[in-house]
């Protein structure tokens, strides 16, 4: 595969020597700061009203008939620069932007706002500034990047303690997470109360929700891309933090100056260390922790060629003695190399390492001890090239190819110092992908994104399958044969063309309109079954059994700057995903340490569709967003809720989020937000009876997901106080910063679930037994805390 | 398997455990008919032998269940050998069959069927007597407690799962005579282990399952109790159900033992339960329960200091 793509390239080379009377500028931005590069960042041409922006490594290059052009280079938060380039030969030039905050006398500054949504091309897709998180309010006062993202349209989650998020009435298992390109199979820390991403080292967050380019796939809902940063090529830099629940701190620093830089960022929980003089469970030997540790190191070989070696590791730790517990965590590395073939071909070829695992432990000693633990592992070596053929083409093309081996349970239990293996064979499969694409402008107001991405997927030998009988649905199916496979042998394969496209239309400099269809399959699905995504919950490949899930989904927007000086973004977006071989579970399905658990899957089909409005204030003493998504996501499988469309267990009608952000005067500023959404699906039962004295619940009705939870509203404020930058009359060197923050200030008991059960006490015969319904509030009170930040 | 494998996860969550709460609330149900339940898991021990016949009721009813009368109740074995159940006077809706001397459901491989005629609809339901292992020895194990001072006693059960695979057991337990049904108390066993894919065919039950037979008590603190003190007896029986029984209790055990706090992040959403109790017109009105016949073994024991 490698080969075809070493050959397409060839043909560009061959394209672009013909090209004779054209020349290019190209080159990198970055923060004048700190020397990141700056990703996404705008190069506009004002002779030709087009421009291009930089890639995830903060490369462009735009390719113009000989002549003189007017250049102007912006980046959201930063001071634009504009160059007159003349241009009679290849141009590099890489260019250094100035964060607005900071005054640096030799540059000319224009106040240009930014218009990223209205002109760009994308849709669907929302960026985070790191700035913007982490003035965010949050749990523990603890920046935070996935629960940031849960504050933009179209991104819901189920509640706190939920592992995850849920995008346009997606499941949890339908988003892809990239943490550096390595993909991230749980992105929680302490069941979703904290992200796997520390904010020290995070440079920039993009989430894909439709539009999704041809590079992208492997997941039906969206597309995280999380970009680590490289660390400060100028000078050696430390930041962190003290906060109530954990503390950071990140190093940064030149090893090369301007050339090789490295970060290392690491934090660790400490609720069991304080607690532990209180708690006779954790003098025991018990514990309750969480720790990462984030590394990236970058080295500027030449002009041509930079190479980048990125890691994370992370677990969390729950013991509830010195012999039992329960663990999990990721781990990932990626090895980049950006290649320049010449001054319009990018190329970057990545190598990923990634795993994620759970273990527990139980039992008193080694001679009676039940251990068990899970993971999945893969591989992935991904060839990318970006061609800049002129400034009305930019095409993307690569493949990549993922070999995964699962382990879906490693069981041993031991009695009596004799063991029993409980273990299910690992699993082995390949994912490969080739794709293409091409972004270009018709006119100046049309411009056109489209692609193909083919994708083929193995599952294969040495591993043991099952098939199973047909039955009524919702049933166990049992097995009625097996069959085994050594290694080398395909056990069972698919493939996948799946079409891209995305159009904008410039209605006036003002205003755009936008639609996209895209097509997207899915081979890995997350198994769980449980109220809430959580640690536990088990990837399972594609199988001579289970199919790749579909989905097709439509958008169509409108995007407006308003206000003088456009300070102003309003967007009206609407989408529609129709979704295929969606996974539910038969009723008391066993997931876990189960080699049959296909038999217990049900496959289905989905809908999702809803409208999403954002409204935002770019500029100012106060800005803020409002944004609010009216949303429907259903299933329909045989054999649940009499064959009928029932609502998901992450679907809410209406999903209202407010952020504002006030400066108050120069050392303190204040930030708020509020979350209004619809209460998620339950059942509830309708009636009960008694079997062999155990109070059962029955729903005569037979219906799934048929009451609504109680709404779910909350606001947080947090207030900043910036450290003084004078001391002594003389500038500090140091700054520093504290928040102190509020999350559910007016205690709201918002509900994670209602149950149904029957009363613990211990009857006598004859009395009748006592029903009762119980809802749990994960966090019921509010939750003040204070943090203290710093950099040197 | 989530009831054995989370059973001490919630325990721990210290810190957060501060911030949460849960209430009791009256939530508005929908309401729905009545319809007929059935309760029969009859046994090879000596003795009489009673099907439950009771009508559903609301689910926040906090009366005993409402007893059907008037319906005609017999189980046939598949040599056409019929087992009348007789109504009893004293207790509305238990039907009894009081056996001749010496005379017991079985032997172990017989077939079943469950016959119930109800205001001229007819209810069927099948079942086969499985065989079930000895239990070799009850033993008792003294540990101090985690976080306390005070030690703790639990009884654990000894036997050994027979060679070939697909034995599933339902593991009941009495504490000085009283019957330990709690919806955290249920024990299943599949072989000696979990489930059909588990693999532990042939070996010794497993440790979380032959500790399952203690009593879950907890104090007026919501402090867990030493499920056995000095001079109190322990009785376990080794019932051999269908498989469809052990799906059935296995869904039972999820559905209902919702020992809140964290481990509702573990739980699965509400779902109905199965049966095998079936209308013998498919449009006829519906019935739910089940009828399982076991064989069973015994051992018992004292704990003395």
């Amino acid at each position: 595969m490698l080969r075809l793509i070493y050959g397409v390239a060839l043909v560009f080379f061959a394209y672009s020597a013909f090209a004779q009377e054209k020349f290019t500028i190209n080159g990198y931005i970055k923060d004048a700061s700190n020397g990141e590069a700056l990703i996404g960042a705008t190069v506009f041409i004002k002779e030709i009203k087009n421009g291009v922006t930089t890639n995830e490594y903060g490369f462009y290059s735009i390719t113009l008939p000989a002549g003189t052009y007017s250049v102007n280079y912006s980046y959201i938060g930063f001071q634009s620069i504009s160059n007159v380039v003349v241009l009679n030969k290849n141009n590099q030039m890489s260019i250094e932007l100035v964060d607005e905050n900071e005054q640096l006398q030799e540059v000319v500054v224009k106040g240009e706002i930014e218009q990223a949504n209205v002109q760009n091309a994308e849709m669907s897709t929302n960026k985070l500034e790191m700035k913007t998180i982490l003035k965010i309010p949050t749990l523990f006062g603890e920046a935070d990047v996935l629960r940031s993202i849960q504050l933009l349209p179209g991104v819901s989650t189920v509640g706190e303690g939920a592992s995850g998020f849920n995008v346009r009435g997606g499941s949890v298992g339908q988003n892809l997470i990239l943490l550096d390109e390595a993909p991230v199979y749980n992105s929680s820390h302490l069941f979703g109360f904290f992200s796997v991403f520390n904010p020290d080292a995070v440079k920039d967050i993009k989430l894909y929700k439709g539009a999704i380019p041809s590079r992208y796939g492997g997941r039906l809902a969206s597309i995280l891309d999380v970009r680590m940063k490289e660390g400060n090529s100028k000078k050696l830099e430390v930041t962190g933090g003290i906060g109530s629940v954990f503390s950071r701190l990140a190093v940064e620093g030149p090893l090369i100056k301007d050339r090789a830089s490295f970060i290392v960022a690491v934090r660790r929980s400490y609720i069991d260390v304080l607690a532990r003089p209180f708690v006779q469970l954790l003098k025991d030997g018990g514990a309750l922790n969480f720790y990462d540790l984030t590394m990236k190191a970058n080295y500027n070989i030449n002009r041509k060629n930079r190479v980048y070696l990125s890691g994370y590791f992370g677990r969390d730790n729950f013991k509830f003695d010195k012999n039992q517990g329960f663990n999990w965590g990721n781990s990932t590395s990626s090895f980049r190399w950006n290649h320049l073939f010449n001054e319009r071909l990018f190329s970057n070829l990545t190598f990923v390492y990634s795993k994620y695992d759970y273990a527990l432990q139980f039992g008193r000693d080694d001679r009676n001890s039940f251990s068990w633990n899970s993971s999945i592992s893969n591989f992935i070596v991904k060839p990318q090239f970006t061609y800049f053929i002129n400034s009305n083409n930019e095409l993307n093309f690569g493949g990549d190819v993922t070999y995964y081996t699962f382990e879906p349970a490693n069981a041993v239990g031991v009695t009596n110092g004799k063991s029993v293996n409980l273990s299910i064979d690992r699993k082995y499969n390949l994912e490969s992908a080739l794709h293409i694409g091409n972004s270009q402008a018709i006119s100046e107001n049309f411009s056109i994104e489209y692609g193909l991405r083919w994708s083929y997927f193995q599952f294969l030998g040495p591993g043991t399958i099952y098939s199973y009988n047909d039955t009524i649905p919702g049933i166990r199916k049992s097995v009625n044969k097996e069959k085994t496979y050594t290694g080398g042998q395909t056990i069972a394969t698919y493939n996948n063309f799946e079409p891209r496209f995305s159009f904008k239309a410039q209605i006036n400099e003002a205003s755009s309109v936008k639609g996209s269809y895209n097509r997207m399959a899915q081979y890995l699905h997350l198994i769980s079954n449980t109220t809430a995504s959580n640690p536990l919950d088990v990837w399972n490949p594609s199988s001579n059994n289970v199919k790749p899930q579909m989905a097709d989904q439509f958008t169509l927007g409108y995007f407006k700057d308003v206000g003088e000086e456009k300070k102003y973004e309003v967007s009206l977006e609407g989408y529609l995903r129709y979704t295929q071989n969606q996974l539910d579970y038969i009723d008391g399905a066993d997931l876990l340490i189960n080699r049959y658990l296909e038999g217990d899957l049900l496959s289905g089909q989905g809908r999702a569709y809803g409208i999403e409005a954002y409204f935002q204030k770019k500029t100012g003493r106060l800005t803020g967003w409002v944004s609010y998504t009216l949303g429907r996501s259903e299933l329909k499988v045989n054999g649940i809720n009499k064959n009928e469309w029932y609502e998901t267990r992450y679907n809410q009608t209406h999903n209202l989020k407010i952020a504002g952000f006030y400066d108050i005067n120069k050392r303190w500023s204040m930030s708020g937000n509020f979350v209004f959404t619809s209460g998620t699906p339950t059942t509830f039962p309708t009636s009960r009876y008694v079997q062999q004295g155990i109070l059962i619940p029955y729903n005569a009705n037979e219906s799934r997901n048929n009451v609504h939870l109680p709404s779910y509203h909350r606001l947080d404020i947090s207030f900043r106080l910036e450290g003084k930058t004078m001391k002594n009359g003389k500038a500090r060197k140091n700054s520093d910063y504290w928040v102190f923050s509020l999350y559910n200030v007016y205690a709201r008991k918002n509900p994670f679930s209602i149950y149904f059960s029957q009363n613990d006490q211990r009857l006598p015969a004859g009395q009748p037994l006592q029903s009762q319904a119980t809802q749990l509030s994960i966090i019921g009170t509010i939750v003040p805390s204070v943090s203290y930040n710093f950099k040197f | 398997m989530k009831t054995h494998a989370h059973l001490s996860i919630g325990a721990i969550f210290l810190s957060l455990a501060l911030v949460s709460c849960e209430d009791k609330i009256s939530p508005t149900l929908e309401n729905a008919a009545p319809i007929l339940a059935v309760d029969a898991w009859i046994n090879n021990k000596p003795g009489k032998q009673v099907v439950v016949l009771s009508q559903t009721q609301g689910y926040f009813d906090a009366t005993n269940p409402p007893g059907i009368t008037g319906a005609l109740v017999t189980i046939i074995n598949n040599s056409g050998k019929v087992y009348s159940f007789v109504e009893d006077p004293l207790s509305v809706g238990n039907y009894v069959w009081m056996p001749a001397a010496n005379e017991v459901f079985g032997p172990v491989g017989q077939s079943y069927t469950l016959a119930i005629q109800l205001n001229g609809e007819s209810f069927r339901a099948s079942s086969r007597m499985g065989r079930v292992p000895a239990i070799d020895s009850i033993s008792f194990e003294t540990e101090k407690r985690i976080g306390s001072l005070d030690s703790i006693t639990r009884a654990a059960f000894w036997a050994t799962d027979p060679v070939g695979s697909g034995d599933t057991y339902w593991i009941r337990s009495f504490k000085n005579g009283v019957p330990l049904s709690k919806p955290q108390e249920i024990n299943i066993a599949y072989d000696g282990g979990f489930s059909a894919g588990g693999v532990a065919d042939g070996v010794v039950f497993i440790t979380p399952i032959r500790r399952r037979i203690n009593a879950v008590d907890k104090d007026a603190n919501g402090k867990q109790l030493s499920p056995i003190a000095i001079g109190d007896s322990i009785n376990v029986q080794i019932h051999s159900v269908t498989l469809a029984a052990f799906d059935y209790l296995n869904q039972v055990s999820i559905q209902t033992n919702r020992p809140g706090g964290f481990q509702e992040l573990f739980s699965t959403p509400l779902a109905n339960v199965s049966t095998n109790v079936t209308n013998t017109n498919i449009n006829g009105s519906k019935a739910i329960g089940f009828f399982n016949v076991s064989a069973v073994s015994t051992a018992g024991k004292r704990y003395k200091k």
